[in-house]
């Protein structure tokens, strides 16, 4: 941390997409932004996802019944914002992403899974989002490379992918060049309230131990985010998923879109590259440390079974993908919330320490990380985060002492 | 997934190291399993010929002797496992009880992928030969000193008609007389080193050196040899470029007299070898930047131990050192491992591994005047900006300087990962293999670090990559 950075108008810890984006969007604002990262920007979940861009109601909301899905399904409307930010990103930053947004199909490969999709189709289209149910024929005839044994899809034009490699780096170069302090290889050990309300946070350093005494904290650290809130006594309801993404050689382009499955757990595409990204959120396992615990901070690692399983899907559903090598598998740690939503915004509790995490961030990141921004700078909460408040779990902190 | 089969020890790699180990870890009565992606025992030092063919004379040159023996040695030993013609993909932690590791294992012939559980493992996963991008190289005919040994050991074939050999290293010497004594015709070894550079080398360890004469008298009558078959042996002969249409057709060398053009169908590039280090990195063991050629060697202790409790190594991933440090070493590995494990009564393993130790001791000598000998470092050849460093996604050198000076912009301590990610050097079916080494020193040369100072490629599952299908395939039969 360099010494003018000490009493910076807000800490932001993290550097994946939601730190570096909230960091580039505050520093536009005029705040003095300091963001300490652990290891080093987009070294976490933010650059380890496969980059889908993902807009209609994913299936892990589908799998808890319909009214569960009804209550998810309110966050299409923050999609729907994501779909315009994505839209908008390139231009934004000044420079490429990799950006392709061709249209995503969701694949079904029963009649069962066909009227789930209807079902999903028929809820988007109420709340505005224009996905439309493709069957068998209308499928092979804008995918021919998909299986001709599926039954059907649901179709989005917006859905596509970018990369993340390069999305969170973006961003915090942008951040940079409008003043942002940005601190890698820099760790949060400490965080504490003072008596004014103001936080005081210990960072271990390359060059030793720095203190940092900041009106906000902005924790956008992943799953680390709860036990770093845990420093202050608070309470965060998110649970770190090891999960695991595999990519193959590369091929001609024959798959312009994000292609998912209904009823089972798959994202698949083609690169601009031409490899294909194969995921859909198999877990992997934590290792274990030393005291028998999982590690947490290590990548997970391969499950073969769930490999197997998520290779199975994927050459079910397209064939010429058998022919294809698998060149890399790869895991790394996401976050869910306890209501499988994420969770941005102030924590009531503690004034001045906001948090982003819990999920689906990439597709998501940008455009919360800008609403995000537009609620601190602006003193209350954007009207489009009322869904994502992190006080819908207040009751979890409703023992917390502080300062 | 079949059904996991679970040993004592798993012993990666069937070549002198690994044998040796096996040889050890069985004596003391411990279940073994030793994998190999060869159909047959005995590594790539003695590569065999396919099941069924005999071939005359086969490997009878003395440097192959002690490790020949060890080779009929094992293959008559019954009480063990091998697993033939089987990949290891990855190595993981095993049952969260039990402890130990358990191996991803891919039966080549049918395809699935099995999973072997073991106490504890010993990879000995040998070592392969350093590519080299220099203007040309990648051009059909160009090959690596390995890939011309391996032709002539099993399938008996000389991949052309005119062979010139160029590089740092000795095998050269061994390499020329092995394809005269296949009917080829080497059109020239072309040592980078000035012959002054080498006799440096040897002069001072000159008196232990003496101590293992052999393959030092080995060398001595080779160059004799190629001398009276009219086989040009130049010093100071530097390879500047590869040439030719679809082909190879010649290659330039520039010595002190100046240049030369060599006409050839093959040139076979040969100087040293990186340790395999894939499985050690994939699961997580310290590794260090390897003298000489580079790559990662394993860190271990005096008993072949590696920084992660169970997991030993053997043989080259240890450091290149040559088939006989590498047979001593397995032994060493094996029998650690058997006292470890409770198989073997410490005092006597104390004293076999001291008596393997020593020998190992009266070796070093000559290891280390050989690796200095054939350091490549000075001599490498420089690719021009055009040359591809990364073959698999055409990655060229100007391309791969342009992500160096990018990544320099953010951060200092950036690593091959981090260069990786924007040019996509290191992405393809190599796995980066053959590029890892190349980008470490053109970080380091760029941003004024030592090559070790650089962190390499994050090492992935699966080892190798393996087409999708194969990996689907059920029809492995159960185990």
């Amino acid at each position: 941390m360099t010494p003018g950075s000490s009493h910076p108008d807000i800490l932001i810890v993290g550097g994946g997409l939601l730190g570096c984006a909230s960091a580039w969007h505050l520093a536009r604002r005029g705040l003095r932004v300091a963001l300490v990262e652990q290891s080093q920007v987009n070294a976490g979940a933010s650059g380890q996802n496969a980059g889908s861009l993902h807009f209609q109601i994913e299936r892990r909301f589908l799998e808890q019944g319909e009214e569960a899905a009804s209550d998810a399904a309110r966050i299409v409307s923050l999609n729907r914002l994501a779909i315009a930010e994505w839209q908008g990103l390139e231009d934004m930053l000044g420079r490429g992403l990799d950006i392709a947004m061709h249209g995503g199909l969701m694949v079904a490969e029963t009649e069962a899974e066909m009227a789930l999709l209807a079902f999903k189709v028929a809820r988007e289209n109420a709340l505005g989002l224009p996905t439309r149910l493709l069957d068998a024929d209308e499928l092979r005839a804008r995918a021919p490379c998909l299986s001709p044994h599926l039954a059907g899809a649901a179709w989005l034009a917006e859905e596509g992918h970018a990369n993340p490699r390069i999305l969170a780096g973006a961003f915090a170069q942008q951040a940079a060049r409008e003043g942002a302090v940005i601190a890698c290889g820099a760790r949060l050990t400490g965080l504490a309230m003072q008596a004014d309300g103001q936080y005081r946070a210990t960072i271990e350093g390359l060059d030793g131990l720095g203190e940092v005494t900041t009106p906000r904290v902005l924790l956008a650290s992943g799953h680390w985010s709860a036990r770093l809130a845990g420093l202050l006594g608070l309470n965060l309801p998110l649970y770190p998923v090891p999960l695991m993404m595999n990519v193959t050689e590369r091929g001609e382009q024959v798959l312009p879109f994000l292609v998912q499955h209904v009823g089972q757990r798959l994202s698949m595409k083609q690169s601009e590259d031409g490899n294909f990204l194969i995921g859909g959120g198999w877990p992997s396992r934590f290792r274990r440390r030393a005291d028998g615990l999982p590690d947490l901070d290590r990548p997970g690692e391969i499950v073969e079974a769930n490999l197997l399983g998520n290779l199975a899907v994927a050459a079910r559903v397209m064939p010429g993908l058998a022919a294809r090598s698998l060149l890399r598998s790869w895991t790394g740690t996401t976050c869910i919330s306890a209501d499988q939503l994420p969770l941005v915004g102030e924590v009531g509790k503690a004034p001045g320490l906001f948090v982003a995490a819990g999920g689906s961030l990439f597709t998501l990141g940008p455009v919360l990380a800008r609403l995000l921004a537009q609620t601190i700078v602006d003193g209350r909460p954007a009207d489009e985060l009322a869904l994502f408040l992190p006080d819908r779990f207040a009751h979890l902190n409703a023992f917390a002492v502080l300062p | 997934m079949n059904a996991s089969m679970s040993y004592d020890v798993a012993i990666v790699g069937g070549g002198p190291a690994g044998m040796a180990a096996a040889e050890r870890t069985i004596g003391a009565g411990l279940s073994t399993c030793l994998i190999d992606e060869q159909p047959r025992l005995g590594g790539q030092i003695l590569r065999q010929p396919p099941p069924g063919f005999a071939v005359t004379g086969w490997q009878s040159g003395r440097l192959y002797r002690a490790a020949r023996a060890l080779l009929a040695r094992v293959e008559r030993l019954d009480a063990f496992d091998f697993r033939a013609g089987h990949a290891v993909l990855g190595v993981g932690a095993g049952h969260a009880e039990e402890g130990g590791f358990a191996l991803s294992v891919q039966p080549l012939a049918t395809g699935g992928v099995e999973r072997i559980d073991a106490r504890r493992v010993i990879v000995a996963g040998g070592c392969y030969d350093m590519p080299v991008a220099f203007p040309g190289w990648t051009l059909p005919g160009v090959m690596s000193a390995g890939a011309v040994q391996t032709l002539l050991k099993s399938p008996q074939v000389l991949p052309g008609g005119r062979i010139a050999l160029f590089g740092t290293h000795p095998l050269m010497i061994v390499l020329a007389e092995q394809i005269l004594a296949a009917g080829g015709e080497v059109a020239g070894v072309h040592f980078a080193q000035p012959r002054r550079a080498m006799l440096a080398a040897l002069g001072p360890r000159l008196p232990g050196v003496l101590r293992a004469w052999r393959p030092l008298l080995e060398g001595a009558r080779g160059l004799a040899n190629l001398r009276q078959a009219g086989v040009p042996v130049h010093f100071g002969s530097a390879i500047v470029r590869a040439e030719g249409g679809d082909a190879l057709e010649a290659i330039t060398l520039l010595r002190a007299g100046g240049r030369e053009r060599v006409a050839c169908d093959v040139a076979a590039m040969c100087y040293g070898f990186l340790p395999q280090s894939d499985l050690v990195r994939q699961v997580g063991a310290a590794v260090r930047w390897a003298p000489g050629p580079g790559g990662w060697e394993t860190l271990c202790d005096e008993g072949m131990r590696s920084s992660l409790p169970g997991l030993y190594v053997a043989g080259e991933t240890a450091g290149v050192a040559g088939s006989d440090v590498a047979m001593l070493r397995g032994a060493l590995a094996g029998v650690t491992l058997a006292c470890d494990a409770g198989a073997l009564d410490e005092v006597e393993g104390a004293r076999v591994a001291a008596a393997l130790r020593a020998r190992i001791a009266r070796l070093a000598p000559f290891t280390a005047m050989l690796r200095e000998l054939a350091d490549p470092q000075a001599y490498l050849p420089e690719p021009e900006l055009e040359t591809l460093v990364c073959r698999c996604e055409d990655v060229s050198a100007r391309a791969l300087d342009a992500a160096i000076a990018a990544c320099a912009e953010g951060d200092d301590g950036f690593g091959a990962s981090a260069v990786k990610l924007r040019c996509r050097a290191g992405m393809g079916l190599c796995q980066g293999r053959s590029c890892e080494h190349a980008v470490i020193r053109r970080i380091a040369r760029a941003s004024g670090r030592e090559a070790a100072q650089v962190a390499g490629f994050t090492a992935r599952f699966p080892a190798r990559a393996v087409p999708i299908a194969e990996l689907l395939e059920r029809d492995a039969p159960a185990r």
